[in-house]
């Protein structure tokens, strides 16, 4: 019961979400009472979230030398803090993103109940991935989320641009499982398992040849999940044609997940594998950040800019591990720079939806989300605009707001690390991503729009922007307890189940 | 006695398939045709698993390949699926033609 | 040892023997007669209509990616059936909750009218 008992918000989140598609399928498309599947799915979320404290303190009890004692030999889960943590992020998320999508939901799709139940599998999807420590258990996981990410990509069926996204999304994404699976084969084969535990074991025995091809392969399929240069270009296409609510859940969900699944394998499985990991892990970040923040000044479109700019962001975030690799290879549990890593992330996710909602507002209400058609909104709408002049500021990492705490945070563990250049190319890259930050917020304060009619905005929406700006400004003005969580939630275990 | 065929043979053959597989991916303009070099690189997977759960004397490598095969039904019936309904809006297969998203 | 394989080269030639002969022996002692009914397509007493390059209903098509779709989930219940008894109870509900939501699919793919053919 135990184990159980460590699964709950599993559990709860998988019967909510199968309740929601039960009912949708029960009532039929006049019944009046299916105005209350998205609030059954914000239900779900908010129980969901309860369970994850409810178990918080328990995690420690469980370790993997009690799993292995009870009879279990092919360990699956592990549930630690580092997976609370970013289960957290999970199903706020998913609660966020529902809450922003009421409207545009309402407005485009008469499927409503696969969309919430859709979302609810999604975060279902992010957290299995998250405890994952088998590679059987990351397959099976990583595929559940890029289907579930696949259908609610293409999720709008009359409109020609939803699906094609979702299609070549699917092409990239079933080009990068298969490679990835090639890399888990050649792993199995080299070590003779699939857990991550005995594979750290084993590695010091194997022939190197054989490993650094399977991680390489491995990591290929990771690094499609975070959009990392050079397994990036799904994700404009994706983000620009996918329902504008899902864009936002694309932008942070499964980016945390394969940063995630990537820093658990980089821990667990190989520490004992000799190959500096830092010069790539460098490089990478270093082509993440640069093409992200280049490539998106020239963008027009919004959503298209955001995908480049979460690029860039999830190269920053990359940085975090690069830091952590570089570590001597004597400190075993020493996990400096995750902490930075979540701590970002927190950040990030806040921020990045804020900017999505409003992005959500306004296409409701003008149809586009060209930016030029966002001149003239102070006029139109003072709060939303200080809000997004807030996030903006937050993205690129200037205080009194939290992206500065998440990069200070970051780039100090490179710099802690020795990494001067890594860290100079962040702040470097921080520099030139101010440029379409405000040149969007240039359109919305200086420029003269041709619609002066004000923005309305819904009692949801309204409590999302709040929430999300209060929290990027909470995290930097009062940031000890936030440091304090991410501190906590680096603490990885093998496996406990 | 029939002795059995070196592991090495199985894994250059799986690796043949995988790499017209991913030539294939990349290669091809025509989607049906993509998604089965798809198909044929996870089977080149499979063959892996396969060859080394027999030579390992594992188990582990056929319960990854039942999952496979599952996850790979399941793929091809969205990837399909996706294909038909595009189909609806453009009447083409053919890849480069799926050029709405751009920039 | 290649030389292992011997068996089944020999399997091989026989197969080959065997279907070349019994084709060509027909055509070498059999009388030849051509007439419109000898030249169809499939001489089965039914009459051919069309070509082969048809567009098939979507329906058909629907079907089939269920009848896979079900087809495969179905493969992780034979593992379970040769361990059935030693999973007991657990093993039970488990398969259980597993086929419970092979019917919620079902009746998902029932009720949004997909196996209605009209």
């Amino acid at each position: 019961m135990d184990a159980l008992r460590l699964l709950t918000p599993e559990i709860t989140i998988t019967i909510f979400a199968f309740a929601i598609i039960s009912l949708d399928i029960a009532w039929n498309d006049e019944n009046k009472s299916r105005r209350i599947l998205p609030w059954l799915a914000f239900a779900g979320g908010l129980a969901t979230l309860l369970m994850i404290f409810y178990i918080w303190p328990h995690v420690d009890q469980y370790n993997y030398t009690a799993a292995t004692d009870a009879g279990r030999e092919v360990p699956m889960l592990a549930v630690d803090r580092m997976s609370l943590f970013f289960k957290m992020i999970a199903v706020l998320t998913v609660i966020l993103v529902g809450l922003s999508a009421g409207e545009y939901v309402e407005k485009h799709t008469p499927f409503r109940g696969e969309f919430y139940g859709l979302m609810l599998l999604a975060g279902l999807s992010i957290m299995l991935l998250v405890s994952s420590t088998n590679l059987i258990m990351i397959y099976l996981a990583l595929e559940f989320l890029s289907i579930t990410s696949y259908i609610l990509t293409g999720f709008l069926r009359r409109d020609a641009r939803s699906i094609e996204a979702a299609l070549k999304y699917f092409l990239y994404g079933a080009l990068a499982s298969g490679v990835m699976l090639y890399g888990f084969s050649l792993l199995y084969g080299a070590t003779g398992s699939v857990d991550l535990a005995t594979i750290a074991g084993s590695l010091e025995t194997t022939q190197a040849g054989l490993v650094v091809a399977a991680v390489i392969l491995m990591l290929a399929g990771f690094g499609f999940k975070i959009a990392l240069v050079p397994f990036h270009q799904w994700s404009p296409d994706a983000y620009e044609g996918a329902p504008t609510p899902i864009t936002a859940f694309l932008s942070v969900g499964p980016k945390a997940a394969g940063l995630a699944v990537l820093i658990r394998v980089m821990v667990v499985a190989l520490p004992a594998f000799d190959v500096n990991w830092t010069p790539i892990l460098s490089l990478v970040a270093i082509f993440t950040m640069s093409v992200g923040n280049l490539v998106a000044l020239w963008q027009t479109n919004m959503k298209r800019m955001l995908a480049y700019s979460s690029i860039a962001q999830a190269g920053y975030m990359l940085v975090g591990l690069a830091a952590w690799s570089a570590a001597p290879p004597s400190a075993v549990a020493y996990l400096g720079g995750v902490d930075a890593i979540m701590l970002f992330l927190l950040a990030y996710m806040f921020t990045n939806l804020g900017v999505f909602a409003i992005a959500i507002i306004l296409e409701n209400q003008m149809g586009t989300s060209e930016i030029a058609d966002y001149a003239g909104l102070i006029r139109r709408s003072p709060y939303l605009s200080v809000a997004l002049l807030i996030f903006f500021l937050s993205l690129v990492g200037i205080p009194p707001t939290s992206g500065f705490i998440g990069k200070l945070f970051v780039f100090g563990a490179a710099v802690n690390q020795g990494l001067y250049v890594l860290a100079l190319f962040g702040v470097f890259n921080s520099v030139i991503s101010v440029a379409y930050y405000f040149g969007v917020l240039r359109n919305v304060f200086f420029e003269k729009g041709s619609d002066e009619s004000p923005i309305r905005v819904g009692v949801a929406m309204n409590t999302v922007v709040t929430i999300t700006v209060v929290m990027t400004l909470l995290i930097a003005l009062y940031g000890q307890p936030f440091i304090q969580l991410a501190a906590d939630s680096a603490q990885i275990l093998a496996a406990n189940f | 006695m029939i002795e059995s065929i070196p592991l090495s043979y199985y894994l250059l053959l799986s690796a043949t398939l995988f790499t017209i597989g991913a030539a294939g991916v990349l290669i091809r303009r025509n989607t049906i045709i993509i998604l089965m070099c798809v198909e044929m690189m996870m089977n080149a997977v499979n063959l892996t698993f396969i060859a080394f759960s027999r030579f390992l004397d594992s188990a582990t490598g056929q319960v990854f390949v039942f999952m496979i095969m599952a996850v790979a039904a399941v793929e091809v019936a969205i990837g399909l699926a996706l294909l038909v309904e595009l189909n609806r809006h453009k009447d083409a297969v053919d890849i480069n033609q799926f050029n709405s998203l751009k920039g | 040892m290649p030389i292992d394989y011997l068996p089944i080269l020999i399997m091989l030639l026989v197969a080959i023997v065997m279907a070349v002969v019994s084709l060509a022996m027909p055509h070498m002692l059999g009388p030849k007669i051509f007439n419109k009914a000898k030249q169809e397509t499939i001489e089965s007493g039914k009459l051919n209509y069309g070509d082969a390059r048809r567009r098939v209903p979507v329906q058909y098509y629907m079907v089939a990616m269920l009848f896979i779709l079900f087809d495969v989930e179905v493969l992780f219940l034979y593992p379970y059936a040769v361990l059935f008894w030693d999973l007991k109870w657990f093993g039970l509900v488990q398969a259980g909750i597993f086929v419970l939501l092979l019917v919620e699919s079902y009746v998902y793919v029932w009720k949004k009218g997909v196996l209605n053919w009209e």
